[in-house]
């Protein structure tokens, strides 16, 4: 049906997928597995007609395809579901459904009795109909997935491609899901499914193709394999040397204990430890939970429940990241660019920002301390620089890195919390991030470290805490963890 | 059952609220202000609000798209100095009035094809093409007058002509926005313009079209506006871009894009009249006119950002 030939896909920096080749069979569920970044979500956007620009080629029953829009892809019988929800608001149920074709009287006046009409023939096989003159931005989440997967059955698609539909369902809204996809498939449709649950890729998929870092590893019928080898595709075998080695064990002395903590809607009664000179790694899936944890921690966003112990002093909780910061714990953002750098800013007022009030900036001499304080950390984190008073953006992404951190280091806090400090940063840059981190723990520092790289937690952590849908599933210690153990974890199997 | 749902439709409408505050304030002002309740004075209000009320139809459609256009009243200034060179020279109605409509057409064209090509906030090119279309008017008519304007202009803007004009045109826009295709689909580019792309709405020409409605609007808010003064000067329209606003805003079409009622606008801009006249028979200061607008504004808003806020 489909047949995907050596495609590749670039973007500044990443390739993102890499001579990738792969089938889709006629009338199958084939699924679509991989970790964060394996390039599932950039070969949708090619096959729906998003990316239009690509190398390779791409086969429909035969015939090599160009889509130059989404809507060239639902007119070749491609349709797609999006993971996130394309739904229009402000538009009712059969709007949404019918947007961009809707049935025309003369004049362009919209045939409502037509639309309303066709959009009760689409919903025929929902055990109750939806409202079709119903907003949709009044719609529950699980509804409005259900008008996506409508909107993509009207253009009567051969192909359906569903990208992490089950993002926003609660569990009978997946049986739900999963008989609607029955009844596809039974007429012939179709369907690629893309998840990182593997729960739900063995339940309802024929066959499983993976990805990795870009790159198809294998696909294979369903019935030939299990989840065990599929996680073991997922992950790779080996762990490359790319990690500093550890210098300083972990104290028993606790820096920050966190007592059941929540915040609605993003995690739920959280707690852990953080021990002097240790890295405690955080892994999940995008969407677990933990970026939402760092920031409710460090009280850039506020607890619902729970509390924080600091050094001993318990009951604390953090209203104003300055706060945090009065209390020793400083956090490095994910989003480098929208939550970290001032872009048009020099490297010295970039870095020194955290700490302005210390430095009583109005008097001509706490200007040269600044100056040399800057110098300082810039020759000890080795940034390539022009000179201190370089504007930031000419800088590059791993650069830019060591500026933040930093800028955080000046603080002299004594737990860190870094969110996802190595992403898009090579891996020159990476090691050099992955050797302050060390440097900290010698200097007797906690570090919390949230990356969605397995690797690198694995490589860079002494304990590591697994959360899955805003939950701390397991802490696994250096010794038991295993790649296989801990996507088993993330991925929804047993915990 | 199917009269309560009706009933329930009627409470859950949104321009309620608007129509409870206008009957509460005119009766108000007709306790307070002998002669208010008079069909001359309603008839005064109808034709002052027409200009702005005109204008503020081609607004709405853009604000429901989620854009802005603060050129409207250097388009209509622009359209009229430029048609007033030929009607000064004696050409016919029947070449000038399109010829003014076809300018403000190119002027929102311009508009909306920046705004598609350069990806620039609407904000930001409309504050522009204001800037140059107001300098070149200065440039071409020197700052002058024209006051030679043949009888046959007055008939657009006099008696019920004008109001009769915003009706009809409030009717038809109206059901554009309701019911046919061009009308759902800017809703759709207001609320969530990626989905719309997606769905294979043509988002990009009708945004130009919005623009280019929004000129037209404004030329013929324009030709009304000579008809009403008799002469056509190089500052007709100013403050038209915030009055307009603020009638469509207090009409409680969305300034964040994705929804939005002609009716509304239309009761925005008879609820911005009211109190013009009001204040002025109240003989109260009439800089107070500002103030109170402006908290209309803010309240409008506010109630805006609160629904919006509520639903994310």
């Amino acid at each position: 049906m489909i047949a995907v030939h050596n495609v590749s896909k670039e973007f500044p920096g990443v390739r993102a997928l890499d001579e990738v080749s792969f089938n889709v069979k006629r009338g199958e569920v084939h699924g679509l597995v991989g970790e964060n970044g394996a390039g599932k979500s950039t070969i949708v956007k090619i096959l729906s007609g998003i990316y239009t620009d690509y190398d390779g080629e791409i086969l429909v029953n035969g015939n090599p395809i160009a889509f130059h829009s989404v809507r060239d892809a639902q007119d070749s019988g491609i349709a797609t579901v999006f993971q996130e929800l394309s739904v229009v608001k402000d538009l009712n149920v059969a709007e949404n459904i019918f947007l961009g074709r809707e049935p025309l009287k003369r004049g362009g006046i919209i045939d409502r009795t037509l639309m309303n009409q066709r959009t009760l023939e689409v919903m025929e096989f929902l055990d109750e109909p939806m409202p079709v003159n119903e907003m949709v931005g009044n719609l529950s989440v699980a509804s409005q997935q259900i008008v996506e997967i409508c909107k993509a059955l009207v253009t009567n698609p051969k192909v359906i491609i569903m990208d992490e539909p089950t993002s926003s369902l609660t569990e009978k809204e997946v049986a739900q899901l999963y008989k609607i996809i029955g009844q596809l498939r039974d007429r012939g449709v179709t369907i690629i499914y893309v998840s990182h649950k593997l729960a739900e890729i063995f339940t309802i998929c024929d066959s499983i193709t993976v990805f990795r870092d870009g790159k198809h590893i294998d696909t294979v019928p369903t019935t030939e394999t299990d989840s065990e080898k599929i996680i073991q595709m997922m992950v790779g075998r080996t762990l490359k040397m790319l990690f500093p080695p550890r210098s300083v064990k972990p104290s028993d002395e606790v820096l920050l204990a966190v007592h059941d903590i929540s915040r609605s809607g993003e995690f739920e009664n959280v707690s852990f430890d953080l021990k002097r000179g240790e890295i405690l790694g955080f892994a999940g899936l995008i969407g677990a939970g933990r970026s939402e944890l760092a920031k409710a921690i460090f009280g850039a966003t506020r607890l619902s429940s729970g509390e924080l112990e600091i050094n001993g002093s318990g009951g604390k909780r953090f209203n104003h990241p300055r706060e945090a910061f009065q209390n020793g714990i400083s956090y490095l953002p994910e989003d480098r660019k929208g939550e970290g750098l001032l872009l048009q800013a020099s490297i010295k007022e970039n870095m020194t920002l955290a700490i302005l009030k210390k430095l009583k900036l109005s008097k001509t001499r706490s200007e040269r301390r600044e100056r040399r304080l800057v110098k300082k950390y810039a020759e000890d984190l080795q940034v390539k620089m022009v000179s201190i008073d370089q504007i930031i953006e000419m800088l590059s992404g791993g650069n830019q890195q060591k500026v933040i951190v930093a800028r955080l280091l000046m603080t002299e806090s004594s737990v860190y919390i870094f969110d996802e400090p190595t992403r898009g940063i090579d891996v020159g840059a990476k090691y050099e991030i992955y050797k302050i981190m060390n440097e900290l723990t010698e200097q007797g520092k906690g570090i919390i470290f949230i990356s969605s790289e397995l690797p690198e937690v694995l490589g860079v952590s002494d304990r590591i805490a697994c959360m899955r849908e805003g939950q701390l599933v397991r802490i696994f210690s250096q010794a038991d963890a295993n790649p296989e153990a801990i996507m088993r974890v993330l991925a929804g199997g047993d915990a | 059952m199917r009269t309560k749902n009706r009933l329930q439709r009627l409470i859950q409408v949104r321009e309620l609220p608007l129509l409870a505050f206008i009957v509460l304030l005119i009766i108000f002002f007709s306790i307070t202000i002998k002669g208010f309740m008079t069909v001359q004075n309603f008839a005064m209000i109808s034709r002052q609000i027409t200009t702005v009320g005109i204008v503020s139809i081609g607004m709405t459609l853009v604000l429901v798209t989620g854009g802005i256009d603060l050129s409207v009243g250097a388009i209509l200034s622009f359209a009229i100095n430029i048609g007033g060179l030929l009607i000064i020279r004696g050409l016919p109605i029947a070449i000038t009035y399109p010829f003014i409509l076809l300018l403000g057409a190119i002027m929102g064209t311009i508009n909306g094809l920046l705004i598609v090509w350069l990806k620039v906030p609407a904000i930001i090119v409309t504050l522009g093409t204001m800037n140059i279309f107001r300098g070149a008017i200065m440039i071409i008519t020197r700052g002058k007058y024209m006051t030679q304007i043949p009888d046959g202009y007055l008939w657009i803007g006099s008696g019920y002509t004008p109001f009769v004009i915003f009706v009809i045109l409030l009717v038809i826009f109206e059901f554009t926005l309701r019911r046919t295709r061009f009308g759902r689909n800017i809703v759709a580019i207001g609320s969530n313009e990626q989905s719309a792309l997606y769905s294979g709405v043509p988002v990009n020409w009708f945004k130009i079209l919005v623009y280019l409605l929004s000129g037209i609007f404004s030329a013929l808010a324009g030709i009304i506006f000579i008809g009403r003064s008799g002469f056509i000067q190089p500052q007709a329209g100013i403050g038209y871009e915030m009055n307009s606003i603020a009638a469509v805003v207090i009409g409680g079409t969305s300034i964040y894009g994705g929804s939005g009622t002609i009716i509304g606008t239309f009761l925005g801009s008879f609820l911005m009249g009211l109190i013009l006249a009001g204040i002025t028979m109240l003989a109260v200061n009439a800089y107070w006119q500002g103030v109170i607008n402006g908290l209309l504004i803010i309240l409008a808003i506010s109630f805006d950002t609160l629904r919006q806020m509520r639903r994310e």
